[in-house]
């Protein structure tokens, strides 16, 4: 958030509770959009779709599973099909949704999805979604797993619709959209005082100051670093205690590999072919028909995997492909922590180059 | 809920939208393998290079990536060797003349068969492998004058389960020397025994105008460039095509990844010096 001075005031805590200003927003969405946001289930943060706006909660550390859920779907139809009648027939499904609560990591792996999905090919399933997406963003403290400072992914400045900063008494509110600003002008929110300001202003120096995982070298030095570990003994390491279980690709928020799939209804004519969220560390994952499997062993798939965050698709769109968000470190059954990984391999790296 | 079918924004199509394609023919080939020809209903469909696939779908399969194995710009059909290996190749088997099915493509890199123009040409095929082989073959003996010297190395497991050998007279008869070789002879076979590697040392090979075209079962690849080494051909003038799993055809699923690159868009066809920093390749 770099000389950003204009904000607006919007009055009330993180839980949209009655007359708070969280909850006049929501209810100004709700008239126009489909609407998800955090809530707190089981105890951990997550997103849902509020139906009321007193189930919106904001938190400070991210939820378990990211945005991208809501503009690629575990499940979505591409086509449908009716055998007897020779007919396909694409399918392209969206609707106005407005999604609460995304951190700067979230915004910024959005960001990327939007690259990936426009490239080539326009994928018209994903652009048409997030076309018609409004994006309230909302800040945040990071916690042990959290590196989005080293990955230059901390602070957004677009990408954004409207955006959340928590102080004390309520929150100070940005925009960076028309449609954004068009929400927000209804609901005729007074400018905020330099003193709101300035409270906001040292939140954030407390949040920069509060990172405790971090990478041991710069993003842009990431992808060399990465091409020269295609040996490291890091691989065989943390293969052999990997279970293949693709959690970390299931909670990454820029992880879009899928699996295409076939569905017959029961009369056995119609039917949907369905796109679904894939992993590169499932075994299965590069295996031919014949049944030969490119990349056998976990080590490979963990390789690969971490390649595509920090090398492969940089080399492609030129930014790191991980927005150091945590979720596969928090996630992973082993303790399997990507900062850490990263970091062996950077002083691997220095080792050969001393 | 706003739900469009088959409307699509402003130029943009899905780009997972089939285009139904006529069964003309099926022909055995071998117990595994069927020869399709298919008419496609957009002709524009036809417009392929040697090397290329289309991704062949059924609805209540699915879909599967098959290399064409006619030569390009022959016929209003095209032809497609199906081994029954998966799910989709197995329920292929089981169609008929007048049977669709819905193909999208063609997707993927070609052999350059202008650079080949007037130079020594080596296909080294194995298995399967002879199937992409057979477009490019078709498409060099369509220009023979163009070409010099063209020999065929084929190795399979056994002489039942070698492919399109009804054609190898015809090729000969157009100057395309056929080398054979079988894993396991039966008591009729009379020609090489072994691995395709142990024919390499019997081409003759002109330093610097010889083309090595290499496509066969992920273990062969190793093997025979080495044995290209030792014939002093060089990586430039070796071309492999690699076969990977495939879901979307458009550089996005994921699944046919070598390091960084897609197979689906930017192979299958490699130049083997393009595959140098590329260690999962080979």
């Amino acid at each position: 958030m770099k000389n950003i001075d204009f904000f607006r005031y919007l009055p009330g805590g993180a839980k949209a509770e009655s007359a708070s200003g969280l909850k006049k927003l929501v209810n100004t969405l709700l008239k126009e959009y489909r609407v998800y946001g955090t809530v707190k289930r089981d105890g951990f943060p997550v997103y849902a779709e509020i139906a009321d706006a007193s189930e919106l909660e904001l938190f400070s550390t991210p939820t378990h599973l990211s945005a991208k859920q809501f503009l690629f779907p575990p499940r979505e139809t591409l086509l449908r099909y009716d055998i007897r009648r020779h007919l396909h027939e694409a399918v392209i499904e969206s609707e106005r949704q407005a999604i609460i609560g995304l951190h700067p990591c979230d915004i910024h792996a959005i960001a990327l999805m939007d690259e990936v999905w426009a490239f080539g090919r326009p994928d018209v399933n994903y652009l048409s979604r997030r076309e018609k997406t409004l994006i309230v963003g909302a800040d945040c403290m990071p916690d042990e797993y959290c590196f989005c400072k080293s990955l230059g992914t901390m602070d957004v400045n677009d990408g954004f619709d409207i955006f959340l900063h928590r102080i004390k008494k309520g929150f100070l509110v940005r925009t960076a959209s028309k449609k954004g600003e068009e929400v927000i002008a209804g609901l005729k929110l007074r400018e905020a005082k330099p003193s709101e300001v300035r409270e906001l202003k040292e939140r954030e120096r407390l949040r920069e100051a509060s990172f405790k995982a971090r990478l041991e070298a710069a993003a842009k030095d990431l992808p060399e670093i990465y091409a020269g570990s295609n040996e490291s003994p890091v691989w065989e390491r943390i293969g052999a205690i990997c279970t293949g279980c693709g959690s970390c690709n299931t909670v990454c928020p820029t992880c879009y590999c899928f699996d295409i799939k076939d569905e017959v209804k029961a009369n056995l004519s119609e039917g949907e072919r369905v796109r679904v969220w894939d992993g590169c560390t499932l075994e299965d994952f590069a295996k031919v028909a014949g049944g030969h499997n490119f990349r056998k062993t976990r080590a490979e798939r963990l390789r690969h995997r971490f390649n595509r965050k920090f090398r492969y698709l940089t080399d492609r769109f030129g930014m790191p492909f991980c927005v150091g968000c945590g979720r596969c470190s928090r996630a992973c059954l082993v303790k399997i922590n990507i900062t850490e990984v990263t970091n062996e391999l950077i002083r691997e790296s220095n080792k050969r180059r001393a | 809920m706003s739900l469009s079918v088959n409307q699509t924004k402003e130029g943009l199509e899905s780009p997972y939208l089939p285009i139904p394609g006529v069964i003309e023919r099926v022909t055995r080939v071998t117990e595994k393998e069927r020869l399709f020809s298919i008419a496609p209903l957009n002709p524009s469909l036809l417009e392929y290079g040697p090397g290329q696939f289309y991704m062949v779908g059924l609805p209540g399969y699915g879909e599967a990536p098959i290399s064409i194995t006619s030569g390009p710009g022959e016929a209003k059909e095209f032809e497609l060797c199906v081994r029954a290996a998966g799910n989709v190749t197995n329920a292929l088997h089981r169609l008929k003349k007048g049977d669709f099915v819905w193909l999208r493509g063609p997707f993927g890199t070609s052999f350059p068969v202008d650079e080949m123009r007037s130079k020594d040409v080596v296909f080294i095929a194995g298995g399967i492998g002879v199937v992409p082989m057979r477009s490019l073959i078709k498409a060099v003996l369509k220009d023979r004058q163009g070409f010099g010297r063209l020999t065929l190395i084929y190795g399979s497991k056994s002489p039942e389960e070698m492919l399109f050998s009804e054609e190898f007279d015809e090729w000969r008869g157009k100057g395309l020397e056929v080398l054979l070789t079988i894993d396991k002879p039966d008591t009729k076979w009379t020609g090489n025994v072994g691995v395709v590697t142990t024919l390499i040392p019997k081409v003759e090979v002109a330093e610097g105008r010889t083309i090595a075209v290499v496509i066969g079962p992920p273990v062969m690849y190793r093997f025979v460039i080495l044995s290209l080494r030792d014939k002093l051909i060089r990586p430039e003038d070796v071309f492999v095509s690699l076969e990977r799993r495939m879901k979307c055809g458009v550089g996005k699923c994921g699944h046919c990844q070598i390091n960084g690159c897609y197979v689906c868009q930017d192979g299958p066809v490699f130049r083997l010096s393009d595959l140098k920093d590329l260690p999962e390749a080979l």
